[in-house]
């Protein structure tokens, strides 16, 4: 796509006052839920939390509303729209991204992608830690797009709009912005996407990619018989019966949404899109048991759930993925995770899936980075933004195995002159 | 025991209806695919439609829709006591038949059901006839559901529920009685079978069978695949409907016992969150049943006006599913004689020989060539043909409750109907002796 007929437009987020207003009178109307004595977080999450949140919603974080958007937007800084022509009779889809560059030259051009219940909102915290200058590390000129259906991209209005789409949509969207070269982060469905990203379109456009959400497939007499047969010999060391335990755990009471937004996501959707309380809570469930203890702020969880409520489609649209992923996978999507290009892991142990590393490392015969952390969770972004920032600067700084893979934007100051040639 | 019992009639406050109005006219949509049809939930179209509908013209006459309810159902509440949960007040319908020994019999509802769902058989089950058996119905609303109210304590599983429905029973003087259920419903009454059968339950119906796979193993279909070759193709219709259940249907209960709570604050707040999350159940679960929109808005309503609330009635999805992590299909032999109808649209649809193995107390089966899972609202007079020959003279279960057989006492009849009549009563008792 020239430059010359780009459709790229800046853009601010800037919600109207007749939604304001709307989601001002919903929340007048609220009609809380009763719970059972004692309840705890076991059924759900709790008639305390809800009550106060929605109370704070309506009398303080609203009425507040330009406050936080003017600092969304602020941290945000720069967003732009765009249209991308997306193949297989979908048409043009207007994509929000942010889009913010360095004053290295010679950034590492980088995508970040986001997953559900997340948001561009994820990038926030290391996005002025990655395009930071240094000599000790490496710097990135930082993309990060709200996937259709989500943020203020406009959503598909077609069936079978999946990972491939996608990730043809991201990797467009890199092109367009000059960067045909690049690597990516993503976690959650973020994973998937720049996992398909890395195998359409790697080694010649995606030249490395990194996720915290690494996956591996379990043993299997057929499809994986050494590793059924070093799960037999070899027994898991304790943080490793740990992270499956979590993971059992998670597939056993935590995954009810996935059921639903697989299979009848419109259903949900009704109340997605109508109850701003049942929104809250359908997401504030996940950010509370995916993460590692983070204290999440009132307005922390706010600001995450009116990027929803306002979202350009509605949340409603956000969770199709998961139906279209299930029709386009049936055999799920664990299976084929190789890659042609170098792969880095984030492991961190209260994440929702922690399986095995010898099952991760069976899968990604291309994995050339792996960091382990003491804590942390699924949203790794937003909560362990120095810890993730890190990893990304060993992955690919200096010294490191990704270093220099995107031709000619090493992410350093070209420095033979200046540091007199200590390079 | 004191008798709590007091009338009741269905009369929801000015307010509510006047907030449920305010929500509907702020309802938002969302967008839907093209050519989505039913493949991705309820579809828009129909729920659009729906919601206009129950605010331009349903909500405002609700009080005509109430009064049918109060007029349709004889309505009542009373406080029973449950082991380790305290008093709770339970509503029910109590429709007497005017054949004295009418057979006591209670009907149990299930998940998106409710008392409503009676409406038509109750006529038909009361209706005094020398071809048929009459009965007395008692329609429990489940603790969480109706005008009940909802356990407050966590724990609230199927014995709960079955004492709830014996409790009533015996507090309405019907020492021993006979019960109907399905969905929730039929596991109740199993329950009851079990806990409270024969020396008060004397046999029960379902329209919910099931029986345990004869291979349990951790790929199921892979195992029925072989086993599709025997089996008829009623029997493997009835399996694929069950694997499009299992897997494209089964949403709702995986979060509804996991998260109940989570869930439940949609289904409090938004009015159309909770039509869509039931209509599509109503549209899905039943055999291309023409639902009218009032009908729809009906069912919705005694959700939306609950007494605890619609997130009540989706605990018991969390409660069951923790106390039974092996499943329904276990320990599911009752001591008392059972009836079976079969339904081909109804959501587990397994095969004969599964089913008659699981349940040695099988008297009675009646196959239906059309139908779903809400039996009573959609085939009533089916489902009643069905209860009429179980239970009637010449039926499996006739004169299962003592004394209680469903005719009217002879006397009033001319002499010769009387001899007539008494000759054919002695042939049939004799014959069910030897049963």
């Amino acid at each position: 796509m020239s430059q010359a007929l780009s459709s790229e437009k800046p853009f601010q987020i800037s919600i109207s006052s007749f939604d304001l207003t709307l989601l001002r009178q919903k929340l007048e109307l609220v009609r809380l839920a009763h719970e059972v004595d004692n309840a705890g977080w076991d059924y759900g999450v709790p008639l305390s939390e809800i009550k106060r949140l929605t109370a704070y919603w309506k009398d303080t974080f609203l009425p507040k509303w330009h406050e936080h958007e003017a600092k969304l937007n602020e941290d945000l800084g720069p967003q732009f729209t765009r249209d991308i022509e997306v193949d297989g009779g979908f048409g043009k889809i207007n994509v929000h991204y942010v889009h913010r560059k360095s004053a290295v030259v010679d950034a590492v051009p980088l995508l970040f992608v986001h997953g559900w219940p997340g948001s561009v909102l994820e990038v926030k915290k290391i996005l002025p830690l990655l395009v930071e200058e240094s000599p000790d590390y490496p710097s990135f000129h930082v993309v990060a797009i709200s996937l259709p259906g989500y943020g203020f991209s406009e959503a598909p209005q077609r069936k079978g709009f999946e990972a491939v789409q996608l990730a043809e949509v991201c990797n467009k969207l890199m092109l367009s912005l000059g960067y045909t070269e690049y690597v990516t982060q993503g976690g959650d469905v973020g994973s998937l996407v720049t996992r398909k990203i890395a195998q359409i379109y790697g080694p010649k456009h995606s030249k490395a990619w990194h996720t915290n959400s690494p996956i591996g497939e379990p043993p299997h007499p057929i499809k994986r018989p050494l590793l059924l047969l070093s799960h037999l010999l070899f027994s898991y060391s304790p943080s490793e019966k740990a992270g499956l335990e979590r993971t059992m755990q998670f597939q056993k009471q935590g995954s009810g949404y996935f059921a639903q937004q697989s299979t009848q996501p419109q259903t949900l959707g009704y109340s997605l899109d109508d109850s701003p309380v049942g929104l809250l809570a359908w997401i504030y469930e996940k950010l509370v048991n995916w993460s590692d203890g983070y204290s999440w702020t009132d307005d922390e969880v706010l600001t995450w759930i009116s990027v929803y409520w306002f979202s350009k489609s509605g949340p409603a649209a956000s969770t199709r993925i998961y139906y279209e992923l299930a029709q386009a996978y049936p055999e799920g999507i664990f299976s084929g995770v190789q890659t042609p290009i170098p792969v880095g892991h984030s492991y961190f142990p209260q994440d929702i899936f922690v399986v095995p590393r010898r099952w991760i490392r069976a899968a990604n015969p291309t994995l050339v980075f792996e960091s382990d952390h003491e804590s942390g969770g699924h949203f790794a972004a937003h909560e362990r933004p120095e810890e993730l920032v890190s990893d990304l600067r060993k992955m690919f700084g200096k010294g490191g195995p990704c270093y220099g893979v995107v031709p000619g934007k090493t992410g350093y100051v070209v420095d033979v002159i200046k540091f007199g040639g200590r390079d | 025991m004191s008798d709590t019992e007091a009338p009741f009639r269905i009369s929801i406050p000015d307010d509510e209806l006047e907030s449920l109005k305010q929500k509907l006219a702020l309802t938002r949509f969302p967008d839907e695919l093209e050519d989505a049809g039913r493949d991705y939930g309820a579809p828009l179209a129909d729920i659009q439609r729906l919601t206009n509908h129950w605010k331009d013209t349903y909500l405002s006459k609700w009080r005509e829709h109430e009064a049918k309810l109060n007029e349709d159902f004889p309505q009542f509440t009373r406080d029973i006591e449950v082991d380790g949960f305290g008093t709770l007040n339970i509503h029910y319908v109590h429709k007497k038949s005017t054949v004295v020994d009418a057979v006591p019999l209670l009907f149990v509802h299930g998940w998106p059901g409710s008392f409503l769902e009676a409406r038509k058989i109750l006529p038909l089950l009361v209706e005094d006839s020398p071809e048929h058996p009459s009965f007395h119905v008692v329609v429990v609303s489940l603790p969480g559901y109706g005008f009940s109210e909802a356990p407050k304590k966590k724990g609230f599983g199927v014995p709960q529920y079955a004492e709830i429905g014996h409790k009533l029973m015996l507090a309405l003087g019907y020492n021993e009685y006979v019960t109907q259920g399905g969905d929730w419903g039929s596991l109740i009454t199993r329950k009851i079978a079990q806990v409270y059968g024969p020396k008060h339950s004397k046999a029960w119906h379902t329209n919910t069978p099931i029986g345990e796979a004869p291979h349990p193993t951790r790929r199921p279909w892979l195992l029925l695949s072989y086993l599709l070759f025997t089996l008829s193709p009623k029997e493997k219709a009835g399996l694929e409907r069950t694997k499009w259940f299992q897997e494209k249907g089964i949403g709702y209960f995986k979060e509804q016992s996991t998260q109940p709570q989570t869930l439940g604050y949609s289904l409090a707040d938004s009015p159309v969150g909770l039509l869509g999350w039931i209509y599509e159940k109503l549209v899905n679960w039943t055999d291309e049943y023409p639902w009218t929109d009032d009908e729809v808005l009906t069912w919705i309503s005694i959700y939306w006006f609950s007494r605890a609330g619609p997130a009540a009635s989706v605990r018991i999805y969390y409660e069951v599913s923790n106390q039974s992590p092996e499943g329904f299909a276990r320990n599911i032999e009752t001591p008392i004689p059972l009836g079976h109808s079969y339904f081909p649209k109804e959501l587990a649809v397994l095969p004969r020989s599964w089913i008659k193995a699981s349940n040695p107390t099988l008297v009675f089966e009646s196959e239906h060539e059309g139908g779903g899972h809400f039996a009573a609202h959609e085939r009533p007079e089916g489902l009643v043909s069905d209860l009429r020959k179980m239970f009637g003279k010449g039926g499996p279960a006739f004169g299962v409750v003592p004394g209680k057989t469903g005719y009217v006492w002879l006397l009033m009849l001319p002499l010769e109907v009387y001899v007539d009549r008494l000759s054919q009563v002695l042939r049939i008792d004799s014959s069910w002796d030897s049963c």
